[in-house]
């Protein structure tokens, strides 16, 4: 970037303080025009707090105390709040996290996006209506015409995501402010929507600031990166010098799980082996059945980690739930050592409880609020436990013997968390169900839950059922990987076979929309040919053929009309995709 | 790795709760202060509510002796004890009555709130965690008691069993149970899907287990803010049934019945019989009300 050009935000010794007790101190800033800066930090750093000072606003007690904003020339904070309302939404925009709740249930995506036109500039309604429909086509979005007319509930997440960006965009803003747009959205579209936006900013030579804890988006898509850590700058440099060697000790703990070693390989015995497993729920009032689960196989050995992958709505919780019995599986057979988990009676199945555990993704809500820590394990526990089996348990977990006098809600997320793994482990279980137990939490927090985890799975042997969209955790889990889409298994082998090279279209779709957290393989440098086009189905009305058939770029006309079954590959791997198969065996005879 | 953990889980987070409003500390005053009425009001009422004095309809004293008459309660003049709110045309000090009354309008309204906040969550338990047949026939029945109106089935249902304190408690116990049946089902409907409820059945814990050990007691806090409110509806609707006849025997000091003894003699100029025992009404019934609205601030979701 040319460094040298006149800075299009220039911020300088910005403080906003909270009663007394500074929020941002002293914050320094400048991006140049085409630049996108990443600021990260864990939560509570001040990341929020500096986004709306940016525009000028403050949440709550707090106030800017001093400092100076100055955007192309014009110190935003020296203005009256008069000609600052006319700056926001024009030269500065902000998206922000929930993208369903940023849009007005009320109004149409056309008109919503229109009203950030008139706001700041003047234009007949006609022409109005037709740049939002311009600006939605070139987004991307198909049939702009009819989207435009629709309200925020009638289009997905990822669609409403586009349109705020649209309204972020329209207006062709200097600065786009960005606080963790894309958190809870599933990784093609926070792909597709971080893509749009990097062309975005490089085109028209604006500046971007894009606040965000992960640090996958960080390396794919930053110039430079700072790091606030309670309210203060720790960090500020460029993106390869900052992964390559960072200073401050945030950016160090937080960048060093990428350097460890995957798991090691277990000796291959089963332990759970599902066949042919579906689930569908009934449609409230239709006679319509939603295909939750659809034809599952699969087997985890003993001491083994399967990561299990997926985009919301692929059916990969209710496998897990089927697993655990917490809901009954329609057809198949779940089979735990020699024993039947879904013929299993009442007797045999509480024996097999003590065997299969489970973490769930909320550490909170799955905590009774009412309960002590050391009655919460206690319950886990058979005969009633003394004080030294709980404070054993909690030392295995990492927290001290104290924390069992406490309630859930006194502790922090990551303790919370700990406390969940501390409960499934008490009865000493061959078997723990992982339901996305990271994702509620801070990246730190995350890195200690996945040490924490392994290094149990080394120390007691047990094996893991790790479920989560998160591939950066699962590829620090797991030793196999199975993808899922609309309820099927689509691809199932080893780490390296699926992170390294996928095979089935819709694996290469989500590997290519992975970011990984190295600066050096970013998303952007490289060809990704693989995106898939259009929705995904509805799983009330399954296609025909196979499911992904209609987005898939390398379908043949059969696919539309034949299934397709789980096949083995030549290098051993399970891949559902005929023609993906063929042309492996192809490139090795 | 234990550098990384200390920094991982620095400290542990607490929510400061906003302070408790002046509205919310007045009705818990007047909350305290009617049941404290309620088990020590009969004995320290300096006449016996129940026998008359020789002073007939004499008002209450000018509020320019007051000054004159409080030093002389201090001073510990050797006189008979002032009639504070006057005497009614039966020579009954008004006073000790409107004291001595929350014996029985509080008790009863108290009572019948604990039948039926009892009775009641554990039918919304079992109407939200049991089969939906079982639930749906709860929330039936509940629906048909709640179709009617509440003070006339109060009227009928005490006149048809007879006018005693436990028929009213449990007249407005059966009235009042499908509020609570309604609260504590759809709290618990949304509890029922908690992680806790979930991990508790993964650890083999058997359904009853889970609805009273870990869904009922999370699920009932709008029940219990609830019955704050009830207790002062159930205060009026005592007095009520008693002003019209339907509640309890006279002359139990009891603030309906006070008002309907007296409101002939209001007519006449003697206020102050009918209007004592009515403001103690309003004031309770406020103090509960505001004591619910504020618990409902502080816990309510």
């Amino acid at each position: 970037m040319a460094t040298n050009a006149t800075p299009v935000l220039e911020v300088r010794d910005l403080t906003v303080l909270y009663d007394s007790r500074p929020a941002v101190e002293n914050f320094v800033l400048t991006i140049a025009p085409g630049e996108i800066v990443g600021l990260t930090g864990d939560s509570g750093s001040g990341k929020s707090t500096l986004a709306l000072a940016l525009l000028g606003l403050t949440r709550g007690p707090g106030h800017i105390e001093t400092g100076s904003v100055t955007l192309d020339g014009t110190d935003l904070l020296a203005i009256d709040e008069a000609s600052r309302r006319e700056k926001r939404g024009r030269d500065i925009s902000l998206i922000v996290q929930n993208p369903r709740g940023a849009l007005s249930p009320l109004h149409r995506i056309g008109q919503q996006i229109g009203a950030v036109y008139t706001s700041h500039q003047r234009g007949s309604r006609s022409e109005i209506a037709e740049r939002a429909v311009a600006m939605l086509r070139t987004l991307g979005l198909n049939d702009p015409e009819r989207r435009a007319l629709a309200y925020p509930h009638e289009i997905s997440g990822g669609m409403a995501q586009r349109v705020l960006i649209a309204m972020a965009l329209g207006s062709g803003p200097r600065l786009l402010v960005a606080d963790e747009p894309t958190s809870g959205l599933d990784v093609t579209i926070q792909a597709q929507f971080l893509d749009e936006m990097w062309r975005n900013v490089r085109k028209v030579g604006s500046a971007a600031l894009l606040m965000t804890q992960d640090l996958g988006i960080i390396a794919n898509y930053c110039d430079r990166v700072i790091v606030l850590q309670n309210g203060r700058q720790v960090e500020d440099a460029p993106t390869r010098s900052f992964y390559s060697s960072p200073r401050d000790g945030y950016s160090r703990s937080v960048l060093a799980l990428r350097k460890e070693d995957p798991p090691a390989d277990p000796v291959p015995a089963p332990l759970l082996t599902i066949r042919e497993m579906t689930k569908t729920f009934p449609l409230r009032g239709t006679t319509k059945r939603v295909q939750a689960v659809d034809d599952v196989s699969f087997t985890i050995g003993r001491g083994e980690t399967l990561g299990l992958v997926g985009e919301s709505g692929s059916g990969k919780t209710t496998v897990g739930r089927c697993i655990l019995r917490l809901i009954e599986p329609d057809t198949g057979d779940i089979v735990f050592g020699d024993i039947s988990v879904a013929k299993a009676g009442p007797v045999a199945m509480r024996a097999l409880r003590r065997k299969l555990q489970v973490v769930f993704q909320d550490p909170f809500d799955s905590l009774d609020p009412r309960w002590t820590v050391a009655d919460i394990l206690a319950e886990a526990m058979e005969t009633k436990p003394d004080k030294g089996r709980i404070a054993e348990l909690l030392q295995l977990v990492g927290l001290g013997a104290d924390v069992a006098r406490a309630k859930p809600r006194a502790l922090s997320a990551g303790s919370q968390q700990r406390v969940n793994i501390a409960r499934a482990i008490a009865v000493e279980p061959e078997l723990i169900v992982l339901d996305e137990p990271t994702s509620a939490l801070t990246p730190l927090a995350r890195i200690g839950i996945i040490r924490l985890l392994r290094g149990l799975q080394e120390r007691l042997g047990v094996s893991y059922l790790f479920i989560s969209h998160d591939l950066n955790t699962v590829e620090h889990m797991s030793h196999r990987v199975a993808v899922m889409y609309l309820g099927q298994i689509v691809e199932l082998g080893t780490r390296e076979q699926v992170f390294r090279n996928p095979l089935h279209p819709y694996s290469k779709a989500l590997l290519a929309a992975h970011l990984v957290a190295d600066p050096l393989r970013r998303r952007v440098d490289r060809e990704n040919p693989e995106t898939l086009s259009g929705e995904i189905p509805s799983p009330i009305d399954l296609p025909r053929g196979c499911y992904l058939a209609s987005r898939c770029p390398v379908a043949l006309p059969a696919c539309h009309e034949q299934p397709q079954k789980l096949l083995p590959a030549p290098d051993g791997r399970l891949v559902r995709c005929t023609p993906a198969v063929a042309g492996l065996n192809q490139t090795i005879h | 790795m234990s550098e990384v953990l200390d920094f991982a889980d620095s400290g542990a987070t607490y929510v400061a709760k906003p302070a408790p409003s002046f509205l919310f500390r007045l009705g818990a005053a007047l909350v305290v202060l009617s049941l404290v009425l309620m088990v020590i009001g009969p004995w320290i009422a300096p006449y016996d509510p129940n026998r008359p004095t020789f002073e007939i309809s004499e008002p209450p004293p000018a509020l320019v002796d007051i000054p004159g008459l409080l030093w002389k309660v201090i001073t510990g003049a050797p006189r008979e004890p002032i009639h504070w709110f006057g005497t009614d045309s039966t020579g009954l000090d008004v006073f000790s009555r409107v004291i001595a009354a929350p014996r029985t309008d509080v008790a009863i309204a108290v009572g019948a709130n604990l039948a039926s906040l009892i009775v009641g969550s554990l039918l919304g338990l079992l109407a939200g965690f049991a089969r939906p047949w079982i639930g749906g026939s709860v929330m039936r029945i509940s629906d048909l008691i709640q179709a009617f109106p509440v003070f006339i089935t109060g009227m009928i249902l005490v006149t048809l069993a007879g006018r005693s304190n436990m028929t009213i408690v449990l007249t407005l116990a059966f009235l009042y149970t499908p509020i609570y049946v309604r609260l504590t089902r759809s709290e618990v409907l949304s509890q029922r899907h908690r992680g806790f409820v979930d991990a508790a059945r993964a650890l083999g814990k058997s359904e009853s287990f889970i609805a009273l050990r870990h869904v009922l007691p999370n699920a009932m806090a709008p029940a219990l803010i609830q019955a704050s409110v009830t207790i002062g509806f159930a205060i009026l609707m005592t007095a009520g049934l008693s002003f019209v006849g339907a509640g309890v025997r006279p002359p139990t000091p009891e603030w309906g019945l006070m008002i309907a003894s007296s409101a002939n003699e209001l007519i006449q100029g003697e206020w102050w019989s009918s209007i004592f025992p009515g403001l103690a009404i309003s004031v309770t019934v406020f103090g509960y009300a505001a004591f619910g609205n504020g618990l409902e601030r502080k816990y309510g979701h």
